[in-house]
């Protein structure tokens, strides 16, 4: 009791400043958008937070930040956060297409724009935009390319795929493009390995290198992103097979995304193709998306971004389209 | 500075401080949809942390919980979009898988006398690599809209939040099975010697944190409306910093639910305000991180004031 008692005093000082500071609140004219990454931990995803930060800057608009570090539920909270803050847009990189759902769910409630960023979401009841690559055609076309230089080398090859987290829709659609960018070429490349990474080095690493202890003969291998090069890399190194184009015993390499390991490679002459997620035209996309649906104009649900494929033929002319070889 | 440290009501003033420092340069934290925003991530996060304060008081860890939220939700959204299943019967598995898993966490220590953190890490990699399996990594769309609706209804979590607290606190504070755990925690021989069942009590202890944690990820599931195999995985180094820095003490026999709410608001208010505020994720995690390292140096000067 004698405690509570010496407490009331500063209960009520406590409530005397926080009602001074509800009229402290700050406020900003300028516009805001609200911007959720799940996670900056790779290349690419840096790269595009960056972008769409300098879209941002450049249209005078102020960017709030938030990083789910793969947590959709917190992912949700940041969402819910920012329709708090009453930002004039929301732009999410959702962890995948289903958790997705309620966020957009969410916006649409309180009215404000929400631009999805490389991931669409699952089909529902709810309304957004999307600004995504065209993995299934990119990745096909790259592998198509790949599959035709290897066949410059001998008729028949055996391949391995590194697999993405199948929960996300953009590896679904890069191992679709793979099957069918091998399909016209029918029984020359027999894919002896699809090797499940969840987009973690270190499950790549161990899946690969059990790839090539079982099929030594693998001489033709996709991954379905740049993230996992390094794994390959050792693996390959681990393996004596780390070699360049050209050379005897060269494994034909093939990625997807466009980073800075990938343009280095290509250069070296390790990396026979890679297919390139156009970043700056995803992330400006992005950005004059939101800002055209709170000025009220209708989009389609969906901006595809049609990407393109970078081979040492073409490096010198695509090289300065690539996000990863900028310095 | 001795009582002050030690007062049962540090927390609460703490949070009342800190909301009134950061408040002028936070948009939107004193709004009534911020207050709501704050509610409804900190209920769920209240729950888990419940059944952590119950095992910290023990003495012990339970680091499963993660995995628990995670293996409860896909086999839950497994067996609500099954032919024969139904939001009832979703529950129960849930309900069931967490029961389960903590009562394999209680054998594991109490009869194999295993220590808590390598049980616990064992069940948490096993039961998280499990989900992970049974789902071959996909999420389990297509929910009931009224088990949605549990997640998404404020009140109904509220109720069940509050239900639960309020079960809790008489628990320890007004049974004999209360007075067990504290024993055990301080200290388990003396314990047994003097009669106290220490390993039905620390059964008991993981067997209601594997509940409690089955009971988030119905709330969490309904949330996202969808069954994840990797739904909570953030969550415990949060769950944890909310018991300690709420008063309950990591070397066990001290702690109450009611001094976690003040924990778990005050670890939700952070992340409320840091959110709010626009600061980079960097910051956030340093922020976090130090908040954290706080909250187990007081927990030890804490200990000490007790102790003497």
């Amino acid at each position: 009791m004698a405690i509570a008692r010496r407490s009331t005093p500063l209960v009520i000082l406590a409530a005397a400043v926080l009602a001074v500071c509800l009229a402290c609140s700050p406020r900003h004219n300028q516009p805001t958008v609200g911007v959720v990454f799940e996670t900056l931990q790779t290349e690419y995803w840096t790269a595009s937070r960056d972008g769409i930060a300098a879209e941002l800057k450049r249209r005078n608009v102020r960017m709030l930040e938030a990083i789910a570090d793969g947590d959709a539920n917190r992912q949700l909270e940041q969402v819910r956060n920012f329709i708090t803050r009453k930002v004039d847009g929301i732009i999410v990189v959702p962890k995948d297409a289903d958790t997705v759902i309620p966020m957009v769910r969410h916006a649409n409630r309180a009215g404000i724009p929400i631009v999805l960023f490389n991931r669409p979401a699952a089909p529902s009841d709810t309304h957004s935009v999307a600004v995504v690559a065209d993995n299934f055609a990119i990745t096909r076309d790259t592998v198509s390319w790949l599959a035709r230089k290897a066949l410059q080398s001998g008729p028949k090859h055996k391949a391995a795929i590194l697999l993405g987290d199948l929960g996300d829709l953009n590896a679904i659609a890069r191992r679709d493009g793979y099957e069918a960018g091998l399909k016209p070429f029918g029984e020359a490349f027999e894919t002896v390995s699809r090797i499940p990474t969840d987009w973690n080095q270190e499950k790549a690493l161990a899946g690969i290198t059990n790839a090539l202890q079982a099929h030594p003969d693998i001489d033709f291998i996709f991954t379905s992103s740049d993230l996992l090069l390094p794994s390959i890399v050792s693996a390959l190194k681990s393996a004596g097979k780390y070699k360049k184009s050209g050379e005897p015993g060269h494994v034909f390499l093939g990625a997807f995304d466009g980073d800075a390991t990938a343009y280095r490679m290509l250069r070296e002459g390790y990396l026979d193709a890679d297919g390139v997620q156009d970043v700056d035209f995803d992330t400006a996309t992005t950005v004059r998306a939101v800002m055209e649906l709170k000025a009220g104009k209708q989009l389609p649900p969906r901006i595809v971004d049609n990407g393109f494929v970078i081979h040492q033929e073409n490096l010198g002319a695509e090289a300065r389209r690539m996000w990863g070889a900028k310095p | 500075m001795r009582r002050f440290l030690s007062s049962q009501y540090f927390v609460l003033w703490v949070s009342l401080l800190y909301a009134a420092v950061m408040a002028p340069f936070t948009p939107a934290f004193l709004s009534p949809e911020n207050a709501l925003n704050i509610l409804s991530s900190m209920l769920p996060l209240l729950i888990v942390a419940a059944g952590q304060t119950i095992i910290l008081i023990t003495g012990g860890i339970d680091l499963s919980v993660t995995s628990v939220i995670a293996l409860a939700s896909v086999l839950g959204a497994m067996t609500m979009t099954s032919t024969s299943g139904n939001v009832v019967t979703g529950i129960a598995v849930m309900l069931a898988a967490g029961a389960l898993v903590g009562l394999i966490n209680g054998i594991g220590m109490s009869a194999g006398r295993m220590p808590p953190f390598m049980v616990t890490l064992a069940t948490m990699m096993f039961f998280g690599g499990f989900a992970v399996w049974i789902t071959k990594s996909k999420n389990v769309g297509g929910l009931p809209r009224n088990f949605n609706a549990i997640g998404d209804s404020l009140p109904a979590v509220a109720l069940i939040a509050i239900a639960i607290i309020a079960v809790l606190h008489f628990v320890l504070s007004r049974t004999t099975a209360g007075r067990w755990l504290y024993a055990t925690g301080r200290n388990p021989r003396t314990a047994l010697v003097s009669g106290v069942p220490v390993r039905l009590t620390t059964t008991a202890a993981y067997v209601v944190s594997g509940l409690l944690a089955a009971v988030a990820s119905v709330i969490y599931t309904g949330r996202l409306e969808t069954g994840s195999p990797v739904l909570g995985q953030r969550i415990l180094l949060d769950v944890i910093a909310a018991v300690v820095i709420g008063g309950c003490s990591l070397f066990g026999g001290r702690g109450t639910v009611l001094w976690t709410v003040l924990g778990v608001l005050f670890i939700t208010l952070v992340d409320n305000t840091l959110n709010l505020t626009g600061v980079s994720n960097f910051a956030v995690l340093i922020a976090k991180g130090g908040v954290i390292l706080m909250a187990a140096l007081l927990d030890t000067v804490r200990t000490r004031y007790a102790t003497h």
